[in-house]
């Protein structure tokens, strides 16, 4: 029996889609409080304005980060979502559940909170949405000790790394996502629960340039596996394809009739750097202008492979629009071997180089890619004590003035700033 | 020779019971040695909310630092913003 009307939210219901109301509504027969959910956002759409508060000093011991406190600013009116504290949980590796731990998790969170969830956050984490403050260190306590699940990252600290499907499904994967997104995730444990940076870090791990998890749109460091040799061609499987013997794309649009399988048009003429032609009925490629676009491999998945000299790019800076705008990670490091065997040492070397410059250098409330937005790419990549290699351009330049660093002119020159200035005011 | 561990930790306490607003950022503390690295400093702060005289207070996106009496006195003993 409904607590509350709720005619505007209501309307969210009608339509072919699936509606968050009725999910609501469905659990509030179960847990009451819930029924306070659609009444206080019922408000929200009358009043035009959040009845929402955020943040405070709830957390689990210990810990700053993981727990994001919520409550209501009408608990009077609403008083089963007076405290409503979202549960950020580290989700597993590429999202691989047993119905058992789902079903174990689903108790819990029935047990000690609202038992609505979101599964899953942008940034990946399993979100469990409504917790009194009371009720978090039960919580904390059974998720830790009965489940061995651990919270994950929120605020200032490093966010819960995540990772696609890899090598665990994925022949494209170039190293394994799971193992050094795993390995990450327990090296830098103290990062993930406390803060530690002007603001938040995001890891994320692709296997190839598909880029399955986004990493190269929401994540402050994004590995993304690629290879350095050539694409790997079986010219048999190409002439397959030609004949239609083999449905294109591993039949991903097989549900309707696309017309007969044309390489030209859906491949060839399709490559952004145009590095690919036929030769009578072989399948050539310029494997220097080739830019890992992943076209080409995943229309003939049996007959194109990314290369054997397999490690990732590294691309820093992605984040979404708060300032000045959403941006794309920046392609720092073209190639990096990635390997379980050295601990993934130089990933992690890349990573802290970063973060000491940033943590001086960036300002409170700044992501990385803003702080390098602010002091210009050639300072950042100078920082990184990296040389300066075609793919950082992102334009040709427009401004016709060179400007020389002292060190960069042989036998060096002086030059007295303050004397210059006594002449010419800035 | 730069200051003790002991000494940069006496200095973040008194900066964060003397700071205008009870909540710092992890950056505010820089200041209390500027010859220790930003990480070590961020270990201090832990530490000291480890030892109870500092506590973690988030915004929701932004986690900072306080001195626990000046939160309740200025939030309530629900802690609530």
């Amino acid at each position: 029996m409904a607590k509350h009307d709720t005619p505007l939210l209501d309307e969210l219901e009608k339509g072919p889609w699936p509606s968050f109301v009725t999910d609501i509504k469905r659990q509030a027969e179960k847990n009451p409080d819930c029924w306070d959910i659609l009444g206080q956002l019922e408000l929200s759409f009358r009043d035009k304005i959040t009845h929402w508060k955020h943040g405070g000093i709830v957390g689990v011991f210990g810990y700053g980060g993981g727990i994001v406190g919520r409550y209501s600013d009408v608990p009077d009116r609403f008083p089963g979502v007076e405290h409503f504290h979202t549960v950020r949980v580290n989700q597993p590796a590429s999202k691989y559940y047993s119905t058992e731990n789902l079903r174990q998790l689903m108790d819990l969170w029935e047990k000690h909170g609202s038992g609505m969830t979101n599964m899953h956050g942008s940034t990946g984490d399993i979100v469990l949405l409504g917790c009194r403050t009371e009720a978090l260190e039960p919580f904390f306590w059974d998720l830790t000790h009965e489940m061995g699940q651990d919270l994950g990252g929120s605020g200032s600290n490093l966010r819960t790394p995540a990772n696609c499907l890899g090598q665990s499904r994925c022949e494209w994967s170039c190293y394994d996502t799971e193992e050094a997104c795993h390995h990450l995730t327990m090296h830098y444990q103290d990062e993930i629960h406390r803060p530690a940076f002007p603001y938040k870090f995001k890891f994320k791990f692709s296997g190839c340039p598909n880029d399955c998890v986004a990493a190269l749109a929401r994540s402050d460091f994004a590995v993304i596996g690629t290879w350095r040799d050539d694409i790997r061609i079986d010219q048999a499987a190409v002439k397959e394809y030609v004949a239609g013997n083999i449905v294109s794309g591993g039949g991903a649009h097989a549900g309707r009739d696309w017309g007969a399988f044309d390489i030209q048009k859906e491949v060839i003429d399709l490559c952004p750097t145009e590095c690919m032609w036929m030769e009578g009925d072989e399948l050539k490629i310029d494997n220097s202008e080739c830019t890992r676009c992943m076209h080409c491999i995943n229309v003939m998945p049996r007959a194109l492979r990314p290369g054997a000299q397999q490690g990732a790019s590294i691309c820093v800076g992605a984040k979404a629009p708060i300032l000045d705008g959403a941006q794309f990670a920046t392609l720092i490091i073209p190639f990096i071997e990635v390997s379980a065997e050295n601990e993934f040492e130089n990933v992690i070397d890349v990573i802290e180089n970063i973060w000491d410059w940033w943590m001086e250098v960036g300002k409170n409330r700044e992501r990385v890619g803003e702080t390098m937005q602010r002091v210009g790419l050639p300072t950042f990549i100078k920082v990184m004590g990296l040389e300066p290699i075609p793919q950082h351009v992102r334009e040709p330049r427009s401004n016709p003035y060179v400007f020389w660093a002292e060190e960069e002119v042989e036998g060096g020159f002086d030059r007295d700033v303050d004397e210059f200035r006594k002449r010419h005011a800035a | 020779m730069g200051m003790s561990d002991d000494e940069i930790k006496a200095a973040m306490i008194e900066k964060a019971t003397k700071a205008p607003k009870p909540q710092l950022y992890v950056k505010d503390f820089y200041k209390c040695d500027p010859e220790s690295k930003p990480r070590k400093i961020k270990n201090l702060a832990n530490d000291l909310v480890k030892q109870g005289e500092l506590m973690f207070w988030s915004s929701g996106s932004t986690t900072m630092y306080a001195r626990p009496d000046r939160i309740k006195d200025e939030e309530g003993d629900e802690g609530v913003n």
